[in-house]
């Protein structure tokens, strides 16, 4: 049952109705009204939404000329909010697998020790990314004592620290980091830059 | 959140091949308004899938920098997407790190690669200013026709590109071979990457053989890869991918046993000759297993002894295809090279035991290779050996005995003509190569020279960039300076009188030592910020255009937008200026002269390609090059698979050559391969080189990474690889970065008798200790700056090589590098 009260429940509803926040063809705006959400969050649904609403009308047809990409970005908050491990749990030299931002994507938390490019924790060293190599959309390894992420297919390699920079190899961008923070204790995946291997968008 | 737009059903789309390396791999461009997007739904965009669902390991996929938005001339903004194609057969799909940012090389007004050149310009005291076409043209022309008319054609230097790929192609090469050579005549020509008009390879073309002479198929098909002096994983990637290691991984295992019925075949072994231990190394290993793969880390230089010792232990065990050597090659070079390159009047174990001692690799990884290459299989079938080599022996201490010791080996073991056998180089750029004779002999005029010593009265830079990437980088770099500058001030001075005067004041100044500077280029470079005339050229995609890869494999590149502002094609920039010299010289009444620039009335592209066919015949005795018979529309029907030069007309129906020589007939007039003797077994460094060893620790290696192509015209303008190496890395070994207090990114200087370099230190184990590779051409340090002017006599070729330097650490990693990964980029696990 969804309910309102504040920005954290605020989000976990994106989370429950991911697939009507983000998919521009099927937003449904009667979700939105039972939940009783339209005046509280309306503006940050329509920022991303205008074209969606539109097809949904009828207002934009799709036809063969294609249709209106999103007039701007969709905002950070359509990402859901998924519980990593608390941070007691992983000290450095942890690796911790999850999947963000839904099962098939999966993704590794690293806590490497030191300051990391994106980190949060007491050390910064607390860093997140896809799995997924940017080339050819192999699952990575963890090299813990290289402290980098090889890929087994055509052997692109990735530095956890340096925001998943491409060391060498055949990739076309950096690896996809998680935008993590800590609440009571608990690391949580908020977002990502980047976009993940075999999609158009990171929310399908 | 990220996204990318998908192509709708209604983009438009081309047909197009990579435009850096040789591999050419095949890529699909769709371009359609900005502001629309195909719907995720498989029947709702180009590419037929349905992006409603993570797609799966190896699938079609547009990454970020596969897309960026163009601005057509009419103002209409468009989205473009690059993929790789997979249905081309040289890729199978695959991008490299290079050619998967191929649309973030295209112009953007909104993005860095705003610093197109899209106007000409003409140098003043206080830099450049645009003008017109016409009045670059003319003044151009009437300075190159006063040199030609008092100092003779040779006065006239260009080092100009002679590749396919970006900036190429067999149509701009066309244009630029008969201006330089049928148009003016001159000599003083030099290819892009070196002082002189030459073959890198003028061994192999001696013996009769090509510069390619396999198909890709052929690493699929080898019981043996060798590759000496080059790193296929970094720098002929999909070619290593696509193809080498599906042989080393078996997965070619049944195409092998398909080929080769009844012949003993299975995984394919490695053999890598490279001071360094590359990521080339390690990817084999992987694939087939460290027992398959025969890492031989010489020394610099010392390819020569290396390569004629096995050559020479295949010899002692009969392991030569004697069967080829009697019918297909003058068996008296045979005895030839037997006697002075091998050695036979020595015992063998003293000889083999001198090239390990020189070129540090033990005596049984010699014989090793020996066996890899040549020992009979079982049943007593021939071993097939595919042989490729690159710049560290074509850059190496002794070019020609480089060339002729590798090819030497693949003819005294037959592999060359048959499958799975070649013996080519891997190759840099693509090839385009179509062009009226040289005038000159070999070996050729040293443009460098002539232009610092003064021979030079007009030197025009063409798609190259000198100051970068030659020898004694920073001497010729002082020369334009200095001998541009009487110029410079001449063309202030006469600013706003009329023409003729200036081109007076010009002549007067070349007189007293100037030099009149032109430059065409797609950037103002290091090299064209000197010159006097900067010219704009259209780049890929922006015309039509065609080449060849590493297999021969010709393909349409087609043109997809327009050039920034009012930069032409290089065939078009040539047919302006011969035009005005034609102008020129029929108001002269010269119709001598005047004739020399008849014919460039060419309208399109195709028009050039047409033109420059019929340099070939298509009778089978075309160069590697020959495409009689092709046309544009032909090429379209072709799409990425193309086809593979010399093309042959066969009752007027043009057939490609998967493989060369499989005739059994080779270039020379027997129709004979030729030994190439040694005229001694080991040449020695040399007394100036012994001289900079002994004075200098370390071995300066240089030449190119994955990421970084050539010297980042493009790359130094996408944030993606400027990031990556925002300096020249200098990879150090561990051992001798601990002993100088280096660690990775402290800048380094590096300096010799020749001149000094700035690096940013890279500490791996790549090198070994007393030795440093670096990147070869950055805009903020060349390795040029160290190296000696020492040519090879017989082919004019540098020791681009051969530097010894000292390394000193100048001071910590600068803020700039902060997101620099130092990660070893050799490793796979």
């Amino acid at each position: 049952m969804l309910t309102f009260d504040g920005f954290d429940t605020c989000r976990r509803f994106h989370n429950v109705l991911i697939v009507y926040c983000t998919d521009e063809y099927v937003l449904d705006m009667t979700i939105i009204k039972e939940a009783g959400m339209m005046d509280v969050k309306r503006r940050n649904f329509l920022k991303g939404g205008v074209a969606s609403l539109a097809v949904a009308s009828g207002l934009v047809g799709v036809d063969n000329q294609g249709v209106a990409e999103a007039a701007t970005p969709q905002p950070e908050n359509t990402y859901p909010t998924v519980d990593i491990a608390p941070l007691v749990s992983i000290p450095p030299g942890t690796e911790v697998a999850f999947d963000y931002p839904d099962e098939a994507s999966p993704s590794v938390l690293l806590r490497l020790g030191k300051p990391a490019e994106g980190g949060i924790g007491p050390d910064k060293d607390i860093v997140a990314f896809s799995l997924l190599c940017t080339h050819k959309g192999c699952p990575l390894n963890y090299v813990a004592d290289r402290k980098s992420l090889v890929c087994p297919c055509h052997w692109s390699s990735f530095d956890p620290s340096k925001g998943g920079r491409l060391v060498i190899g055949q990739a076309s961008q950096s690896l996809p980091q998680m935008q993590l923070d800590i609440q009571d204790g608990m690391v949580r995946a908020v977002g990502l830059d980047g976009l993940i291997y075999g999609r158009h968008t990171n929310i399908l | 959140m990220t996204r990318v737009p998908l192509p709708p059903k209604s983009a438009e789309t081309f047909q197009t091949v990579c435009q850096f390396c040789i591999v050419g791999c095949g890529y699909k461009v769709f371009k359609w308004p900005e502001g629309k997007s195909g719907a995720p739904e498989a029947d709702g965009n180009a590419l037929g899938i349905d992006f409603r669902q993570q797609q799966s390991a190896d699938s079609i996929w547009i990454s970020p920098n596969m897309h960026s938005v163009v601005t057509d001339k009419d103002g209409t903004r468009k989205n473009v997407v690059i993929i790789p194609d997979n249905e081309c057969s040289v890729n199978g799909g695959l991008a490299s790190v290079r050619g998967a940012g191929l649309a973030q090389t295209l112009y953007a007004p909104d993005r860095d690669t705003k610093a197109r050149l899209k106007k000409p310009l003409l140098l003043g005291v206080n830099g450049h200013t645009d003008v017109d076409w016409d009045e670059a043209v003319d003044l151009g022309a009437r300075v190159i026709k006063a040199v030609i008319d008092r100092w003779g054609p040779d006065a006239v230097g260009m080092k100009f590109f002679d590749h396919g790929g970006g900036g190429g192609g067999f149509e701009n090469n066309w244009a630029v071979g008969r201006f330089f050579f049928s148009g003016i005549g001159t000599r003083l020509a030099s290819i892009h990457n070196r002082p002189a008009y030459n073959s890198e390879v003028h061994a192999a073309g001696d013996a009769g053989l090509a510069p390619l002479t396999n198909g890709y198929v052929d690493a699929r098909l080898a019981d043996t890869i060798m590759v000496v002096g080059a790193n296929p994983y970094e720098t002929q990637t999909n070619y290593f991918l696509n193809h080498m290691i599906l042989n080393l991984n078996s997965e070619s295992a049944e195409l092998k046993e398909r080929t080769f019925a009844g012949e003993p075949s299975g995984s394919g072994r490695m053999i890598i000759v490279d001071p360094r231990r590359t990521m080339t190394v390690a990817a084999a290993e992987a694939a087939a297993g460290k027992e398959n793969v025969l890492h031989l880390q010489i020394e610099p230089g010392t390819d020569i002894p290396l390569l004629n010792a096995i050559a020479r232990v295949v010899l002692d065990k009969r392991w030569h295809d004697i069967a080829f050597v009697r019918q297909r090659a003058e068996w008296q070079t045979f005895e030839a090279y037997q006697r002075s390159s091998l050695g036979v009047d020595r015992p063998s174990a003293e000889f083999v035991g001198e090239a390990a001692a020189i070129s540090d690799v033990n005596e049984t990884d010699i014989y090793k290779a020996a066996e890899w290459i040549a020992e009979p299989k079982k049943g007593g079938a021939r071993r097939r050996t595919l042989f490729h080599y690159e710049k560290g022996l074509i850059w190496g201490l002794k070019n020609y005995e480089n060339i002729a010791s590798i090819v030497d080996l693949a003819l005294m073991t037959g592999n060359v003509g048959k499958p799975g056998t070649g013996c080519s180089r891997l190759g840099g750029h693509q090839e385009a190569y179509v062009r009226p004779p040289y005038p000159g002999g070999r070996p050729a005029l040293n443009v460098d020279e002539a232009v610092r010593r003064g021979e030079a009265k007009v030197f025009w830079i063409g798609g190259c960039n000198p100051v970068l990437t030659t020898l004694r980088a920073e001497a010729m770099e002082n020369a334009l300076i200095e001998r541009g500058a009487s110029v410079r001030a001449v063309l202030e001075e006469t600013k706003g009188k009329p023409v003729g005067e200036r081109v007076v004041a010009v002549v007067e100044a070349l007189k007293d030592g100037g030099m009149f500077i032109l430059a065409q280029d797609l950037y103002m470079t290091a090299s064209a910020q000197h010159a006097h005339v900067v010219l704009s050229a259209a780049g890929w995609g922006e015309m039509n255009l065609t080449s060849i890869n590493g297999e021969r494999r010709l393909r349409l590149y087609e043109q997809f937008m327009d050039p920034p502002g009012e930069a032409l094609p290089d065939w078009k920039i040539m047919a302006k200026f011969a035009n005005r010299l034609r102008e020129l010289y029929e108001h002269d009444r010269n119709p001598l002269m005047a004739n020399r620039f008849r014919d460039y009335s060419w309208r399109t592209d195709e028009d050039v390609f047409i033109h420059a066919r019929y340099s070939f015949k298509g009778d089978g005795t075309d160069p590697m090059e020959g495409y009689a018979g092709l046309t544009y529309d032909l090429l379209r029907k072709l799409g990425n698979e193309g086809i593979q030069t010399p093309v042959r007309l066969v009752n007027g129906t043009p057939v490609g050559t998967p493989r060369l020589f499989e005739n059994g007939r080779f270039g020379t007039p027997s129709g004979k391969a030729r030994f190439i003797p040694a005229p001694r077994p080991w040449p020695g460094y040399g007394a100036g080189f012994e001289r900079q060893r002994k004075n200098h620790r370390f071995w300066i290696n240089n030449g190119r990474v994955n990421h970084i192509w050539q010297t980042l015209y493009h790359h130094q303008h996408i944030e993606f690889y400027r990031e990556r190496y925002p300096m020249p890395c200098l990879e150090i070994n561990p051992a001798d970065a601990s002993e100088l207090a280096i660690s990775s990114g402290d800048l380094l200087e590096i300096s010799n008798d020749v001149g000094s370099v700035r690096a940013m230190a890279y500490i791996t184990d790549a090198v070994k200790t007393n030795h440093a590779f670096m990147l070869f051409g950055q805009p903020r340090g060349a390795a040029g700056d160290l190296i000696s002017d020492h040519v090879d006599p017989i082919t004019t070729i540098p020791y681009y090589k051969g530097a010894w330097a000292d390394i000193r650490r100048i001071g910590p990693a600068p803020e700039e590098l902060k997101n620099v990964s130092f990660l070893f980029r050799n490793r796979v696990d």
